[in-house]
């Protein structure tokens, strides 16, 4: 390096002033922090948040029981006789997630073979907390369809 | 005179006054009113100012834009458990806090935060001492005794690998702050921080111009006094856990704090006062900028003028300690001794000599 410049590095220091001129302008830019609760990021489209059953949809081929790695979803049927049709037909009796143990993989979500799906994690909420172990945290088959969001300060709608 | 303080004196009589009652008011005021609310609200204005250099806004949930933050670090602090390790000794765990704090605030006796009163009237500084300057480099250098024992009554290898580190590399930078202000000591031709600043106002000049090199030097060793970035290897985290205050918690770990930030006040203040023209408006015998005096506040109100110029240049000031925390990495600790001895002491050196041979044959 030059004379000069090893001079003016070493010395007059100018290139310690251009890191504090960095930052000196970073403090007049915008914040990037997202002020939570009050604001939200809306996560990514293929996010994989709390499920939702629909029980029409499902067809009881406990494929989903079957793919689950660890065995949290709970499924009871039985075959009954349909007055109406005449025909025999599957009703779901037990349909329960561990929530508790759930990690929210999507596997279930990926063997279920009907179309639309009948269980399906992208509801894109995340905020699942409770202040009880218990409370909320065994998942049954009416609160699988019928659950709302929370925390109760928003209210989206769950598609 | 302030004039509220008339009918005191009126009532007190003059020796009772000045004597008993007017040190009194003047420490209450530097304590309550200068240094501990400054403490605690850098700590509010540290963090907002890093965050804001980081992009996120700091604390702002507490009060409007964080400003009770530092009520509530106040109060957990003490609440917090008071734990002493088992194997610890005892004695000298708890006194070391106090060793560390108490010379800092005997600092600001000598501080002047604005002009000698004319006649009989209160003047703006606890105390004058002819040799100020002197009593200041002397003072602060006790404070290395509390870190020293801290780091070795904790008895833990962060504590002491901390407490040896930083009370070394206090005391090699104590050299070159000593000797950065003898240049400003040599112009104004006393060591007592009044005149200095008086001397500054009849030179028509802040002390910086002609002594940069030393105001940057006892800037810099001011720095690592204060155990800051980018000198903070005996504290930093990541490095030595918490260094010498790892085993402190709660109020102790408060005073360690305190010292610190107090510390901070301390190196802004004498510096503003020896380079910066203490509490001296920008352009003081400029005529034309005479109104920035605040002779036409109310109610005799000018003479807080000179307090609030010496307030801002010390808040600068730690702004821009705060500003280089969040610009700058952390030296290594050789790098940090090599930088003291092997360079900023020969440029206070040097400093001295060609001020001296200026003033010798110019002036």
């Amino acid at each position: 390096m030059s004379l000069f410049k090893e001079f003016r590095d070493r010395f007059m220091l100018l290139d310690l002033f251009a890191g504090l001129s960095i930052t000196l302008r970073n403090m007049a830019k915008k914040k990037v922090t997202v002020q939570y609760p009050e604001q939200r990021r809306e996560p990514a489209a293929r996010f994989r948040g709390m499920f939702r059953l629909d029980e029409e949809r499902c067809i009881k081929c406990n494929l989903c029981f079957r793919d689950c790695p660890i065995d949290i979803i709970y499924i009871d049927w039985h075959s009954e006789k349909n007055e109406e049709t005449g025909k025999k037909e599957k009703i779901l009796d037990r349909f329960d997630i561990d929530l508790q143990r759930c990690m929210f993989c999507g596997l279930c979500e990926e063997g279920c073979p009907t179309e639309p799906k009948s269980i399906w994690l992208t509801t894109k909420t995340y905020e699942l907390a409770s202040y009880e172990r218990w409370d909320n945290l065994y998942v049954d088959m009416e609160e699988l369809q019928t659950w709302r969001v929370r925390p109760e300060y928003t209210d989206r709608e769950i598609e | 005179m302030p004039g509220f303080l008339e009918p005191i004196r009126e009532a007190l009589g003059e020796t009772l006054f000045f004597y008993g009652f007017s040190p009194l008011l003047k420490i209450g005021f530097v304590m309550f009113l200068f240094a501990l609310p400054i403490i605690t609200w850098m700590v509010l204005a540290e963090r907002k100012i890093l965050g804001f250099i980081q992009f996120r806004p700091g604390p702002n949930r507490v009060g409007p834009w964080g400003l009770l933050q530092p009520v509530a670090d106040v109060a957990k602090l003490l609440v917090k458990e008071d734990v002493i390790p088992r194997e610890a000794i005892k004695w000298a765990y708890i006194m070391a806090p106090g060793l560390v704090v108490v010379p800092m605030f005997v600092l600001f006796s000598v501080i002047p935060f604005g002009p000698p009163g004319e006649g009989d009237s209160l003047s703006f500084f606890i105390t004058d001492l002819n040799v100020g300057a002197l009593f200041i480099v002397a003072t602060a250098t006790l404070g290395v005794y509390g870190i020293i024992i801290s780091g070795w009554a904790s008895n833990s290898k962060f504590s002491l690998m901390g407490g040896l580190r930083s009370a070394a590399q206090m005391v090699s930078y104590e050299v070159p702050q000593a000797l950065s202000i003898v240049g400003a000591l040599m112009l104004a031709g006393s060591l007592s921080l009044v005149d200095i600043v008086e001397a500054q106002r009849s030179a028509h000049l802040w002390y910086v111009f002609p002594q940069i090199l030393g105001f940057f030097v006892f800037f810099v060793s001011g720095i690592a006094e204060a155990n800051r970035n980018p000198f903070d290897l005996p504290e930093a985290e990541s490095e030595l856990v918490a260094g010498f205050h790892t085993e402190y918690t709660g109020m102790r770990f408060a005073f360690f704090f305190l010292a610190e930030y107090g510390n901070m006040i301390i190196i802004s203040a004498v510096g503003t006062t020896l380079f910066f023209g203490g509490w001296l408006r920008p352009f003081p015998n400029f005529e034309a900028l005479a109104f920035l005096d605040g002779g036409w506040l109310p109610f005799g109100l000018a003479f807080i003028v000179p307090m609030i110029w010496f307030s801002l240049k010390v808040f600068f000031f730690l702004f821009v300690y705060i500003w280089f925390r969040g610009t700058f990495p952390r030296y290594r600790f050789d790098q940090l001794m090599a930088l003291g001895w092997k360079w900023l002491l020969p440029m206070a050196l040097i400093n001295i000599f060609v001020t001296g041979l200026v003033k010798l044959l110019l002036l």
